[in-house]
Parts: C-alpha cells; sequence; structure tokens
C-alpha cells in the first residue's frame, strides 16, 4: 500500500472531488458515470449505508438514555447539542465542539458532519426549487451582484436530480416554487388541510401546499436500482435509514459512483489546499493530510471541484496560498469570504384550532406537514424591507395523559387514560437574509487545528432588516391564524444564533464579474477554471428555500460542463 | 417476567454498567455503577419502595420488578447537573426521615395504601428538597415506565416502522 501511495501515478486522476455531502456526492455519480477517473477526498471516517448506521433499528428502550444526551455531553458540545437533531441515537454523526474549533468573532452554531455522507445523513430533508423570481431578485433589488444564470438554466438540472433523488410533492402549479420531477406528495392532515382552504379564501396569492421532500413515497425503477425502497415512515432519518427511504449520498450517490468502477473514495482524507501553477494558469491538485497518521500527500487531477461545504469550502481556498494568490486561490478580488449569508430561523408561532376534532393522525409524515412558499415583494416591492420569508406549517394532536396521580390510579392513567387534544398547530420562519461584505470568516494568522490547517475565525451576524422581515412573519402569520379562527396564538423568539439553521451560504459567490465575484456562471473560479464550487459557497443570495436541492442540480451541471470543457480541451 | 427477560430489561436500564444482576453486592453500595451519585444499598432499596408505590404490581409489572429504581438512578447520575444530584441525594435522606416521623416506621415497612397516602402528601413536607427530589422521581419513574420495554411491547405499543400516515383518521367514540 506504502509503494502504491508513493507511486505519483496511483495519486493521479481525471477529477478530484473534495466533499462527500450532498454535492460532492453528486459530483462523484457524475464524473463515475462520464467514465473519469475520479478521487472523493472526505475529511471524516466512512459510513457504509446500513452497516454503519448503529443505532438505526433500537428501540427507545435500547438506547442508554432513551435518547436523551447525557449532562457532560451537553457541556462539552453546547454547539452540536444546541442542532434540534443532536440526540444520543444521531450524536455519532455529528463533529463535536473541540474536536473541530474555530473562533467566533461574533456568535455562530457551526454544525458539522465529518464523515463520507456529510450532512446528507442528518438533514431535513425539504426540497424545493428556486424560482424566476429568486434568481432575479439581487439584480432587481439591488443588493449582492446579478445571478449570471436564471431559472431557466438550471431548470432540466432540477429535473435530473429530482428523478434520481426522488422527491415527494404535489404539482402545485406555483410560479414561485415551480413544480419538478414529483412522486405523490404526503397530504396534509385534516387540521392543515383546514388551514389551506381557509387562507386560499381570505389571501389572495398566499398558498399551503405539502411540504416537499426527498422521501421515496412511491419508488421508481431508478430508485430500486440504487437499493432503495419505500420510506416506512419512521422518521427516525437522521439515525440512517435502512430502507434509503430518503436521499442521503451513503444510500444513493456515493454507492453508485463506487459501482461504476471508476471512483475512489478516501476517507481520513483532510483538504489542506489546492495546488496551483502558475506557467499553466491552473490547479494542479490538492494537498492532503491524512487525518489518522497526520501525513502529507499530494493529489493530482485536471479538475477539481470543492464541495466541503460552504464555510470549509472557504477555508479550503483561502489556505491555497501561492505567489499568484497571496490572499487564497482565485481572490484577486479580495470577496473570498465575505457576503456570507443564511436564513433567519428566529421565530416561530403556535396556536390551537377546536375544529376537526373527529379527525386525528395515524402512523407518522415524513415531509412534516405543510409549506408556505415565500408571497412577500415577490412580483414587485411592497414593503420596507427587501425579499421575504417562507414558512413551515404543521398541525397534530397529542395525546396526553393524567399523571398527577400515583399508584393504580397514576398507572392506570397511564396505560389507558389518554385523551387527545385539540389541534395544536406549529410553524416556524424561514427568511431569506441579504448578503453583507462584513458577514465574513477569514483564517487566524497563528493558531491551527490538530491537523496543520489554520483556525477559521467566523463574523456573521443577523442585521436590522432580519427583524423587519420577523416582524412581518409575526404580523401575518397571526392574521392567517386569526382568519381560520384559531386561537391562544403565541409568537415565539427562539432565540437561536446565525448558523443553527444550517443553511450558511455565500463567501465564494456567482457572479458575471471577476472583480465582484468568485465563481462564472459553470461554477468556476473565475481566475482558475479548472476548479469548480458547487456546494453552498457559490450562492450569491439566499432565497427562502432550503438550499440542498440547489447545491445538487449544480453540481451536477457543472460535471457536465467540466466533462465537455475537457473533452474540447478548454481545459 | 422470567428471570431472563428481568435481566434483559436489567441491561436495557442501566447499560454497560451493571455491576451484579440480580443480588446486592455485600459492600452496601448500588447495584449500578454511578459516577457522580453515591447511593447506599439502604438507599436504592427505599427508592425500589418509592417506584414500587408510584407505579404498583396490578396484573402487569410494577416499577420494582422493571427496575424502575435504577433507571432513576442512571438518568440522574447521567442527564442530571450537580445541583439536581444534590438535591436529589439531599431529598432522598430528608424523604426518608419525614416519612418515618409521620409514618411511625420506615417507609418500606408500612403498607401499600398507607406509602400511597403519604406520597399524596408529599407537598406537607417541610423540607423543600423532599418535594424536588420527588418530582425528579416520579418524572423519571414515569418516564422508565412508559419506556420500558415491557410497557413498549405489551401495553402501550411503540411502532418502529409505521409504514404509513393518514391525516384524517377518524377518531373513536
Amino acid at each position: 500500500m506504502a509503494n502504491l501511495i508513493d507511486s505519483i501515478g496511483d495519486r493521479t486522476f481525471d477529477a478530484i472531488v473534495i466533499g462527500s455531502g450532498a454535492s460532492g456526492g453528486w459530483a462523484a455519480k457524475e464524473f463515475g458515470e462520464k467514465g473519469l477517473k475520479t478521487l472523493v477526498l472526505e475529511r471524516g471516517r466512512d459510513v457504509v449505508h446500513v452497516k454503519d448506521y448503529p443505532t438505526t433499528n433500537l428501540y427507545p428502550y435500547e438506547l442508554e438514555h432513551r435518547g436523551e444526551t447525557t449532562y457532560q455531553d451537553r457541556q462539552a458540545n453546547p454547539i452540536a447539542n444546541r442542532c434540534y437533531a443532536y440526540k444520543e441515537d444521531t450524536s455519532h454523526f455529528f463533529v463535536k465542539d473541540d474536536e473541530h474549533p474555530y473562533i467566533q468573532d461574533k456568535e455562530f452554531d457551526w454544525i458539522r458532519g465529518y464523515q463520507v455522507g456529510g450532512k446528507s445523513l442528518l438533514w431535513a430533508r425539504q426540497t424545493q426549487r428556486w424560482s424566476e423570481y429568486d434568481f432575479e431578485g439581487p439584480a432587481r433589488d439591488g443588493f449582492a451582484v446579478d445571478w449570471p444564470i436564471r431559472y431557466g438554466d438550471i431548470a432540466p438540472w432540477y429535473d435530473y436530480v429530482e428523478r434520481f433523488v426522488g422527491i415527494a410533492g404535489n404539482r402545485d402549479g406555483l410560479d414561485t416554487l415551480p413544480d419538478g420531477e414529483f412522486l405523490p406528495g404526503y397530504p396534509l392532515n385534516a387540521a392543515e388541510d383546514y388551514f389551506r382552504q381557509s387562507v386560499a379564501k381570505h389571501f389572495e396569492g398566499r398558498h399551503i401546499i405539502s411540504a416537499r421532500c426527498a422521501h421515496l413515497s412511491q419508488p421508481q425503477p431508478i430508485h430500486i436500482q440504487q437499493g432503495r425502497v419505500q420510506c416506512q415512515n419512521r422518521v427516525l432519518c437522521q439515525r440512517g435509514c435502512p430502507f434509503g427511504g430518503y436521499f442521503s449520498s451513503n444510500s444513493s450517490t456515493i454507492p453508485w459512483a463506487l459501482k461504476t468502477g471508476n471512483v475512489t473514495l478516501r476517507p481520513h482524507s483532510v483538504a489542506h489546499s489546492i495546488l496551483y501553477d502558475k506557467e499553466s494558469g491552473r490547479a494542479t491538485g490538492v494537498k492532503v493530510i491524512d487525518a489518522e497518521t497526520k501525513q502529507e500527500l499530494d493529489f493530482h487531477a485536471k479538475v477539481i471541484f470543492v464541495n466541503a461545504s460552504t464555510l470549509n469550502t472557504n477555508l479550503i481556498l483561502l489556505n491555497s496560498i501561492s505567489d499568484r494568490f497571496p490572499e487564497g486561490l482565485g481572490n484577486d478580488s479580495g470577496l473570498l469570504g465575505k457576503y456570507v449569508a443564511f436564513h433567519n430561523y428566529t421565530a416561530r408561532i403556535g396556536a390551537e384550532y377546536d375544529g376537526l376534532l373527529e379527525y386525528r393522525t395515524d402512523g407518522r409524515n415524513p415531509a412534516g406537514g405543510g409549506y408556505i412558499p415565500n408571497f412577500r415583494n415577490v412580483y414587485r416591492q411592497e414593503t420596507g424591507f427587501l425579499r421575504g420569508w417562507a414558512a413551515a406549517f404543521g398541525a397534530n394532536r397529542q395525546q396526553v395523559r393524567n399523571s398527577t396521580g400515583v399508584g393504580e390510579e397514576l398507572k392506570s392513567e397511564l396505560l389507558g387514560g389518554s385523551t387527545w387534544t385539540n389541534w395544536r398547530v406549529h410553524s416556524h420562519m424561514m427568511a431569506e437574509t441579504i448578503p453583507r461584505e462584513e458577514n465574513r470568516v477569514w483564517l487566524d494568522a497563528d493558531r491551527q487545528d490538530a491537523w496543520g490547517v489554520p483556525l477559521l475565525h467566523i463574523s456573521i451576524d443577523y442585521a436590522e432588516d432580519d427583524w423587519q422581515r420577523r416582524k412581518d412573519y409575526y404580523e401575518q402569520m397571526t392574521a392567517m391564524y386569526e382568519a381560520a379562527g384559531f386561537t391562544n396564538i403565541k409568537p415565539q423568539d427562539d432565540n437561536r444564533r446565525p448558523g443553527n439553521d444550517i443553511h450558511e451560504m455565500g463567501g465564494a459567490r456567482m457572479g458575471h464579474n471577476p472583480q465582484t465575484s468568485l465563481v462564472n456562471k459553470w461554477n468556476q473560479l473565475h481566475l482558475c477554471k479548472n476548479v469548480y464550487i458547487t456546494d453552498g459557497a457559490c450562492m450569491t443570495s439566499t432565497a427562502t428555500q432550503n438550499p440542498t436541492l440547489t447545491y445538487m442540480a449544480f453540481a451536477a451541471r457543472a460535471v457536465d460542463h467540466a466533462v465537455k470543457a475537457l473533452k474540447s480541451g478548454e481545459l | 417476567m422470567d428471570r431472563r427477560a428481568a435481566v434483559r430489561t436489567m441491561l436495557y436500564i442501566a447499560g454497560g454498567t451493571l455491576v451484579l444482576p440480580a443480588c446486592f453486592r455485600e459492600s452496601g453500595s448500588a447495584s449500578i455503577a454511578l459516577t457522580n451519585l453515591t447511593v447506599s444499598e439502604e438507599q436504592e432499596l427505599l427508592l425500589a419502595e418509592l417506584v414500587e408505590t408510584i407505579i404498583p404490581a396490578t396484573d402487569t409489572p410494577g416499577g420494582k420488578e422493571l427496575l424502575l429504581q435504577l433507571f432513576v438512578l442512571k438518568m440522574v447520575d447521567d442527564c442530571h447537573g450537580a445541583e439536581d444530584q444534590a438535591t436529589f441525594g439531599t431529598g432522598l435522606e430528608a424523604f426518608a426521615a419525614w416519612s418515618r416521623q409521620v409514618l411511625g416506621m420506615p417507609f418500606r415497612q408500612a403498607e401499600a395504601d398507607r406509602r400511597v397516602v403519604l406520597l399524596k402528601r408529599i407537598g406537607d413536607a417541610s423540607d423543600e428538597s423532599v418535594g424536588k427530589f420527588f418530582a425528579i422521581l416520579k418524572r423519571r419513574t414515569i418516564q422508565g415506565y412508559m419506556n420500558s420495554q415491557y410497557v413498549m411491547t405489551n401495553l402501550v405499543k411503540y411502532e418502529l416502522i409505521p409504514g404509513r400516515y393518514n391525516g384524517y383518521f377518524p377518531v373513536e367514540g
């Protein structure tokens, strides 16, 4: 093995993909299918579908603390513990706070999954397309820079990705949230459907739809070929799904890529920096630190995809220093690491509904319920703030048991005396944020991690307009709740820090001009064309949609471009 | 529940930290390994009677048979902070003293119905650590009961794989 590693021929590939999460997995699959000899670098350990899901089939009583994290764990890992999905049964898929430190110049919860599959094992699986209005936004409203692409450029790639991933959704016919290649949607429940009708009746242009999600509601042959079968409504997704009922790199793209015979997966490989050759004006490879041995290795390729997750992609580019690029690869503009944005998730609103008590739910809904596409400032500017917000909406009835007693009375209440509450409705906001130069990341000049990689500074915060959007969310949701006859309406601030939305985007934004953006419309670094950025780092603006579907579409589209460019000699 | 099932239940309760499966050590300390709490055999026996009083055996097993006292200890030891742990220890001792005073005998020796009456009067204890201790004990006892293998497989069944979702499920009655 040492001999193999020592041979430069064995360290040379057609393509290198840094990262094996949702977007890296797609790049790997596409390169492999197109016949390119491809190396996938993953800094964490391997996680093989099913085999490496140790908690996936455990009953609650088989978990030592019935799912709770321990006090010691909460003290040691406050950042990870603030993630809604971090529990006793999933904690092994999250980065622990002190294993991978970063410097919070402002409070920021950086939620990370360092393993094959990355955060695709852990995501909330909500998948909505961007619309024409989202891509037009920056140019129309005069913020960030103009996206050099429009909906029509990416629409066929949404189609392409959705067919393979499997997206459950209804064809709702909304221009604000284009329809896709859908499997049957998960229907709204009685109270959610009632709210849909009420909003349609009282509020023109507002819609409640079934949340669209990456679940196999009705698997097609392409999914069966991946070894995935129908979602079984467990809603234990973040443990890893033995059915492949939801999309992850582990259940889908990575094994598919490996099956082509063209793809080599190298776990425990920390990408340190991208190597650059001034003569050719091209990147030549990636400097890697073996996470276990700390040995330094160079791998070489004609094209490099950086899919390390938004902030780590920024980190790797910033750390790719050369005579030509002393401030980071492709960073003549000085904008690398800047204009990072995210989604504002700081608002919730709960209420109760006393109608339709003849119904409750049975089983579990993997989609989670309903979704309210953004309706604010879509066709024209209509408020004092730019852009808008989307929202999740759901309703359920809870089974309650009287636990006030002691003895046989208590036991009998616990076992038999359950009653169902009225409908408890809930919503949370997912608001667009405006990218600002001062929301940025950079490298510490001195401090390094255990692998000799500089620590990342993060300085990202909310701005005044975020609170204006939130105020609008509270007001409009309250109005919609009131019109539906909901009671006990309770707006709540959940005080979450930036980063806890896990939708950090930007830092290497896409644009027309190398002076104001890092990557072009094909996701190539303007100034180093054989390096492609197709994860969240390339995002120019955030819109309101959950972003992963868009990253996957970018990755597939960019590989298509790269392979054509390699064939034509352009690269 | 047969002995094999009891031991299996205990393993689920105590994780890998079980010291002895079904009898107490001569050292007089608790039968599971604890990191933060110090619990004597005597106190563990009292806790066993307390969980049995909260969830008594009927035609189905009660708290003691389901080893809920060990579950409570495990959770307080691992999932609560130092303040709660101190309160739990102090409150347990204070409860022992208060119950002996009210009942005129140790709690463990009192008849079942007198124990139930006493626990319903827990608010009467002047030492506030008694109420705090009991709140933790009761919450964790109910959690341990409802999440026990016995209840989840026999009484209020947990579905690992529902395989369905119906948003218009008719409510009975």
